[in-house]
């Protein structure tokens, strides 16, 4: 049988509110299984038990009651932490290091050094399109080459898994998307990823399967299309119909129990608009 | 990729933060300390014209050692106290503790920077006050030869002697180490109160409060103890205090220096285990506080 990447068993966190005789339950009961191979969106409102999940998950916080284990490891145990790459929610980094000296301080960790190194730096600089950036300091770098070096000191052992708290988060939509882009290029090389976001759209785009967390609780789970689906409508998108067609199409409808639902262009996104505006050259005067 | 296998402990982990650390520290330009140095001991020199040369040798060696000593015990609490409260606000802690890492080599690393730090920043004042040492007993021996060039050989070299046996003495040399593990000490109980301080400006005040009660607890002690008797009761009481405020008093050696003392070797050896015990005794407190921390 093979090992789930992540598997999380009755999981509750409790934490007490210092100077008060209230405590806050941040998880309850919480089961959940992400497959080998897969890309897991965990969503939720803020204050959902999201990052709090997560960070059981890494051993960065213990369980009240409850477990979670990564590839059948108890997310406890530092070995654990081998086949996992990171991104936390916002990270800052240490700013007075240059991109390339970054990589090489996570990978140092890792215990990778020499030659392995230096070319795993390489490889992570191109991947995630920083190799021009790679001498400057992280200081100066934009919200969304931060999210990228964060992506690539994740990756920097080849993880198995990887676990992004809201990757995209304070991202303009083209660092967004060039982020989607590589979340999907990793799932092409069989990466694991466990992500969480409020970013609705772009978790349909690319989730295989969803978790959606309420005060805690986990109120629903299953495939993207097995969620979304409306069992009893059926969309048609027709290309160049002539009035006439449509004209017969009602007309079929009229002596059929079936019900037209809406009748409208389909739009695209504003998102693809978006990028579509601003990807071009600036005008020359 | 192959990476090697996970051991509970590891240098080139440890090592990998002691750099960071040390980089960090030393890209917050927190070096320009030393110029403050070497311009104290430079207009130190110039108020010293008028003294005779025991004098002016024994006030560089008090001014300069004393500044070390200040210098240094400063370096360590400010420097080790915005160490953790930085990584857990910026959230690097939680990429690096996501990696095969744990937590003492965190800690461990942590502290080996500071304490890198400290032992290149004392070595550079050493050098720069053994030379300004050297500089002066060299004007001062060359001044006493034209001074003294109608007198018998015998004479001279007495007159050269007594200046070279009021410049530089062996006692300096363990006399900076002692102001190292002090330095050491101060930094390991910053690591561990930072651990569950709220702020890096709460750590700096107990440690300065420390610092204090330090130097001033073993008068207190005396006098504690000559009120309330010597029974274990006492004894205990004064111990816990010792132990939760380090008699910072015992790595004072600045005035038998300055006296010129001879520092007998096992009471070097016996100040320096001690300095060793503390730093290691804090730096596993830190490690108990931070073990379970929920981060």
């Amino acid at each position: 049988m093979i090992e789930p990447a992540v598997s999380v068993q009755n999981l509750t966190k409790i934490f007490p509110i210092p100077f008060r005789r209230t405590k806050l339950v941040a998880v309850r009961g919480l089961n959940l299984e992400v497959a080998s191979g897969q890309v897991y969106g965990l969503l939720g409102p803020n204050g959902s038990g999201k990052s709090t999940t997560l960070k059981i998950i890494l051993g960065l916080i213990s369980p009240t009651t409850g477990g979670s284990k990564i590839f059948g490891r108890d997310s406890r145990e530092v070995r654990s932490r081998e086949a996992v790459g990171f991104l936390p929610e916002n990270p800052y980094f240490y700013k007075y290091l240059t991109g390339e000296e970054t990589l090489r301080f996570y990978g140092k960790l890792c215990g990778i050094r020499g030659h392995e190194l230096r070319t795993r730096t390489d490889e992570l600089l191109d991947l995630v399109g920083l190799r021009d950036a790679r001498a400057r300091r992280l200081g100066g770098y934009s919200k969304g080459m931060l999210q990228r070096i964060g992506l690539a000191q994740a990756l920097v052992q080849e993880p198995k898994l990887l676990v992004l708290d809201e990757p995209t988060a304070g991202v303009d939509p083209a660092g967004s998307s060039e982020i989607r882009d590589l979340i999907l290029d990793l799932k092409r090389r069989g990466i694991t990823v466990l992500l969480s976001s409020h970013l609705l759209a772009q978790v349909q785009e690319i989730c295989d399967r969803v978790g959606i967390l309420a005060h805690g609780v986990l109120v629903r789970e299953g495939r993207v299309e097995d969620l979304l689906a409306i069992e009893n409508q059926t969309e048609l998108i027709l290309e160049n119909a002539t009035p006439e067609l449509l004209a017969q199409i009602t007309t079929l409808l009229g002596r059929s129990n079936a019900r037209l639902v809406a009748q409208r262009q389909p739009q695209t996104t504003l998102e693809r608009l978006f990028l579509e505006a601003t990807s071009a050259p600036p005008h020359q005067e | 990729m192959k990476t090697p296998g996970h051991r509970p402990f590891s240098l080139s982990r440890v090592a990998a933060i002691t750099g960071n650390t040390f980089t960090e520290l030393v890209r917050l330009k927190i070096f320009y300390f030393l110029l403050l140095f070497a311009l104290l001991l430079i207009g130190n020199s110039a108020f010293m014209a008028s003294l005779s040369f025991q004098q002016e040798f024994q006030v560089l060696k008090d001014v300069s050692l004393g500044a070390m000593s200040i210098f240094t015990s400063l370096l360590a609490i400010v420097a080790t106290a915005q160490l953790l409260p930085r990584d857990v606000e910026d959230r690097t802690i939680y990429t690096i503790l996501a990696k095969p890492v744990r937590r003492y080599e965190y800690l461990l690393g942590k502290l080996a920077g500071v304490l890198l730090l400290l032992a290149i920043s004392l070595l550079a004042m050493s050098a720069l006050f053994l030379a300004v040492l050297f500089i002066r007993e060299h004007m001062l021996i060359n001044a006493t030869l034209r001074e003294t060039a109608g007198l018998r050989p015998a004479q001279v070299q007495e007159a050269v002697r007594s200046l070279q046996a009021s410049a530089f003495n062996a006692n300096l040399l363990p006399g900076i180490v002692i102001i190292y593990l002090k330095a050491s000490l101060l930094a390991s109980l910053t690591l561990f109160i930072s651990t569950f301080a709220t702020s890096n400006i709460f750590t700096i005040v107990v440690m300065v409060f420390i610092y204090f009660i330090g130097h001033l607890q073993s008068t207190a002690r005396e006098y504690w103890l000559q009120q309330h008797g010597g029974g274990w009761l006492a004894k205990t009481f004064v111990a816990l205090v010792t132990l939760a405020f380090p008699d910072l008093q015992l790595f004072n050696l600045i005035d038998d220096i300055v006296a010129g003392t001879a520092i007998p070797m096992a009471f070097f050896a016996q100040t320096a285990v001690l300095g060793c015990v503390y730093t290691s005794i804090y730096f596993f407190f830190a490690w108990v506080a931070f073990h379970g921390k929920e981060l």
